[in-house]
């Protein structure tokens, strides 16, 4: 696929509500090559934003998806101009790479309906990757100008923390019968919520599930002591009840902190870019170090303690500095007898 | 599949109104032990539904299955839909209780293959593998 970026971003920002398509193929392209998003950093002064980017995660069989769903229609009910974005992440095979992603079943209802916009991401294992593809769709809706975007992770290891990274707030979601309060005593899941969801709350054991996260959270206060009390929601996605409180209470968090939000995200996208050029550096560097004698000759020379890593590096990074420029000059010189 | 090449994306829907979905989830789960990366979408969804999902999904193919009867008129009604949104390149196969004489039919309307009880993983998933690459390489 060798699709032009710039093409198909010029023709989702005219017509954000009639390019499902391109949104769609922009998105797989960002995926598959994710060193291509560097092509997008131009146009960003005046990239449209979601309002808010809610992280949804929580063990398997929390009820999740059914939560989203629930969410989506309350959203739309309450906002009918608005669009809003779902990527659901599910896990890769570690054998054979391969992927069933099944978060949609429970939201098929929305298909059809021009302002909701589903990506499933299968997770494809390497480290940072998943993080690379959330980022891509994350950007195309935003310009497809989703004001909500919802990104829903199964909780069970470190990749939705990769994930939480793009997210304004992170939503725990839990249910009853789901393990006792030894489980909340463990690392990982439960630091990394900002809002707490009971979910399956008609179920028996709710109510002692809620007394634990109450004590549990408590003592997060006091210790964190940064005076923030955790909010928890109490919910039966099957039933639809307490949606709309929940998405009262997200409407709140927005209007506290949607302008620390927007510079936190600015923050995180300097890291982005700072990280493209080291990347795109060290690229370079290693084809210097591998195209150039200094490898072979230079590294010999360490070992035999007659040169040092840090002079090497130092080689390395004149030697590479030097290519570089020559090379320019070179294109100067073309360009000129090109006029 | 060509490791180097990005893995497909596969969309499985059940169009119409029958509940069997054991089908349907038997070729979840291989194409997913094929490597391939699969959207499935649930029992009794409307063709429309199943397009806009493969849309916004980006897939390369959808693969219906279908017991009720009512195969002539729903792939159909896929693939008609698909070409109305510009989708003709997203390839459409499909499966279930088919008799073999709507066969022909099927494949002149555009399915690119039809699959029938008693077809194996096997020959499955290496249809699917030799549809995909071939429509890559075109």
């Amino acid at each position: 696929m060798n699709e032009d970026i710039d093409h198909l971003v010029r023709e989702i920002r005219d017509k954000p509500a009639a390019s499902t398509r391109a949104a769609a193929r922009l998105m797989s392209l960002l995926e598959n090559h994710p060193a291509r998003i560097t092509e997008l950093y131009a146009g960003l002064a005046d990239w449209p934003e979601p309002l808010m980017v809610l992280g949804i995660t929580g063990p398997p069989g929390a009820g999740k998806s059914t939560l989203v769903d629930q969410l989506i229609g309350s959203y739309r009910k309450r906002h009918p101009q608005r669009r809003l974005g779902v990527i659901a992440v599910d896990p890769s095979s570690p054998f054979t790479k391969g992927s069933v992603m099944g978060d949609r079943v429970r939201m098929m209802r929305h298909a059809t309906d021009p302002n909701v916009f589903v990506r499933s991401l299968a997770a494809r294992g390497h480290l940072g990757g998943l993080a690379l593809g959330v980022r891509g769709v994350l950007r195309v809706m935003g310009l497809m100008q989703c004001q909500l975007v919802l990104i829903e992770t199964v909780g069970v290891g470190q990749s939705e923390m990769e994930v939480a990274e793009f997210a304004d707030l992170v939503a725990i979601i839990l249910a009853p019968g789901q393990g006792d309060g030894i489980q909340m005593l463990k690392s990982g899941l439960m630091e990394a919520g900002d809002v707490f969801v009971i979910n399956k709350a008609d179920r028996e054991g709710a109510a002692a599930l809620q007394s634990q996260l109450l004590a549990t959270l408590n003592l997060r206060t006091q210790t964190g002591g940064s005076g923030y009390r955790i909010p928890i929601c109490l919910t039966s996605a099957l039933e639809g009840t307490g949606i709309a409180e929940f998405l009262d209470l997200l409407e709140e968090q927005h209007a506290q902190s949607g302008t620390q939000w927007l510079a936190r995200r600015r923050q995180r996208f300097e890291q982005e870019v700072e990280q493209a050029v080291l990347q795109e550096a060290q690229h370079r560097l290693i084809e210097t170090l591998r195209n150039t004698g200094i490898a072979s000759a230079g590294i010999a020379g360490v070992l035999r303690g007659e040169t040092t890593v840090t002079e090497l590096a130092i080689a390395l990074l004149q030697i590479s500095a030097q290519g570089t420029s020559q090379q320019n000059e070179g294109h100067a010189d073309e360009r000129r007898i090109e006029n | 599949m060509n490791a180097a090449r990005p893995r497909a994306r596969i969309l499985i829907g059940k169009p119409g109104l029958d509940g069997h979905d054991r089908g349907a989830k038997y070729i979840v789960h291989i194409l997913r032990d094929a490597g391939y990366e699969v959207v499935y979408t649930g029992i009794r969804r409307s063709p429309e539904q199943i397009v806009e999902a493969a849309i916004q999904e980006d897939v390369a193919a959808v693969g219906l299955s279908l017991l009720s009867g009512a195969h002539n008129e729903l792939f159909k009604r896929v693939i008609d839909l698909l070409r109305e949104r510009g989708a003709e390149d997203i390839l459409v196969f499909g499966g279930g209780i088919i008799p073999a004489s709507d066969i022909p039919g099927l494949h002149e309307m555009g399915m690119a293959a039809v699959f029938t009880p008693g077809s194996s993983a096997k020959e499955i998933t290496a249809t699917v593998d030799r549809l995909l690459s071939a429509h890559q390489a075109a």
